[in-house]
């Protein structure tokens, strides 16, 4: 059975092996965020309902050039510190004020973020969700994407930091759609519902 | 001249000037997220006690010196309205200010878990609006909620609550009128209840070790009851609980897997006490007889 816990709630008092965001306390397992627990699974985590992004490593990412150095860029990704690019082996003509999707090459244990590969968006728009409900917004192995881009007929990037591109197709409907799987995130059944909105909004 | 009459601050009743009874706080309503450009927001009610506490952070620290590689800094700011107090209050932090926010920052800073965002500044600004008595402690209960809001790792939730002494009785969450008995004590006190790790604990007045040790027994309670209003505010935001989902959906599981054992005894038992249960159980079975037949 699923339930939402808060900070300090109990998540188990079972011993079972710890996963993200928990943390023990006298033979209990405890919640350290807001978010959902699965009672029946053998691990004892919480997939938080509220949070900001954290860069890993792979992760693709979409950012604003805000700065240009001697040697690189500097990007905004929405981490915490602006995040280095350096200009070697880049041929995209980059500057200020550029959208690009990227990919974090590497985070030091301070959580500053090196990125490459950086892709330059031309026209478009740019849409923010919580970072937390990107994995949601993506699906079982891309459904919800996929239900996504037939019902708005979109080109659309979804980035880890919870920042989403869209180009063409009906950019309007797909923001009412991210605003539903925003707001349910945490309920089941959330492709079928997209699906159902979508199919009869474009009636 | 007349002699100003002596006030009864707990009655023969055991009941208070405003009504409570000796253990009982005033009414709390918190709700969380009301701020939209703010990570994670808070507004309470406690008494006529009105507080906004907005959060920022992690982010950069600025100035860039203050930074510690080893974990994030909590920078907060108690500020008073203007409009909070009777008499205008003057807009500048003063002593009060600064000391308030010095003590509400530390009480936060054992319950967050900085080592996990080196380099980061964590900023949590609360305004008073209108205050009665136990303005610090519903700053930091407000404060506990929107951190919680804003996501960011917390080992528990800090809950506060005053206890204090109001002509020789002891008496929770001191209105002003309380806090101004000629004997009063007042106590505010802020912990993590699961680990009853106190974080906060000021003393204005002298408590004997009996009053102390009932005081800190009363305060127990109330911390639990505040506890409670804090988790249903974090929760309230999100619609339809995924727990009533689930039980509604074994509910109905096994109303239909009773239906198809044909009313076993003790069935039968459980049926007398939901009968809105069983009228679903009885037109099933007809229409497996009615199948059958």
């Amino acid at each position: 059975m699923k339930k939402i816990v808060a900070p300090g709630e109990v998540v188990t008092e079972q011993r079972k092996k710890m996963g993200d965001n928990v943390y023990s306390l006298n033979g209990k397992i405890y919640s350290e965020v807001i978010g959902i627990t699965d009672n029946e699974s053998t691990m004892a985590s919480v997939v938080a309902l509220k949070g900001f992004y954290m860069p890993k490593q792979n992760d693709i990412v979409i950012g604003l050039v805000v700065s240009e150095l001697f040697s690189g860029f500097l990007v905004d990704i929405g981490a915490f510190h602006w995040s280095f690019m350096s200009k070697e082996g880049i041929r995209e003509p980059l500057k200020r004020g550029s959208v690009v999707s990227v990919k974090v090459l590497r985070v030091n244990e301070l959580n500053e973020a090196d990125l490459a590969e950086p892709r330059v968006f031309y026209g478009g728009e740019i849409e923010k969700i919580s970072p937390v409900k990107v994995p949601r917004m993506i699906g079982k192995n891309g459904s919800m994407l996929e239900v996504l881009r037939r019902g708005t007929n979109c080109n659309l990037i979804i980035g880890r930091n919870g920042r989403i591109w869209a180009k063409g197709g009906n950019t309007e409907l797909l923001f009412k759609a991210i605003k539903i799987i925003e707001e349910e995130a945490h309920l089941p059944n959330l492709t079928n519902k997209v699906t159902e909105f979508l199919s009869k909004q474009k009636r | 001249m007349k002699k100003e009459e002596k006030k009864e601050y707990v009655n023969k009743k055991g009941l208070r000037l405003d009504g409570r009874k000796v253990d009982e706080t005033r009414p709390i309503k918190i709700t969380a997220g009301v701020l939209k450009n703010a990570k994670g927001s808070c507004y309470l009610e406690w008494g006529i006690n009105k507080v906004l506490v907005s959060v920022q952070g992690p982010r950069e620290v600025l100035p860039k010196h203050m930074a510690n590689p080893l974990k994030a800094i909590v920078k907060f700011t108690y500020r008073m309205a203007a409009f909070s107090v009777p008499d205008r209050k003057n807009p500048r932090p003063g002593r009060r200010d600064i000391e308030i926010s010095k003590v509400c920052g530390e009480a936060l800073e054992k319950a967050i878990l900085l080592e996990k965002y080196p380099n980061t500044q964590i900023e949590v600004w609360a305004q008073v609006l209108d205050s009665n008595a136990g303005s610090r402690v519903a700053v930091l209960t407000a404060a506990s909620v929107a951190l919680a809001d804003a996501g960011i790792p917390m080992k528990d939730l800090v809950t506060a609550v005053a206890v204090g002494r109001a002509d020789g009785k002891i008496i929770v969450d001191l209105n002003k009128e309380e806090e101004d008995a000629p004997d009063a004590v007042d106590m505010p006190i802020a912990m993590m209840t699961n680990s009853q790790e106190i974080v906060l604990l000021q003393m204005d007045g002298l408590f004997s070790k009996k009053e102390w040790e009932e005081a800190y027994e009363m305060s127990l309670k109330a911390l639990e009851d505040v506890k409670k209003h804090q988790i249903n505010a974090l929760k309230q935001q999100f619609k339809e609980p995924i727990e009533t989902k689930t039980t509604e959906k074994k509910e109905d599981n096994q109303v239909f897997s009773k239906s198809l054992s044909k009313n076993s005894p003790s069935d039968e038992t459980k049926k007398e006490k939901h009968s809105s249960e069983k009228k679903v159980v009885k037109t099933e079975e007809k229409e497996i007889k009615s199948e059958v037949q």
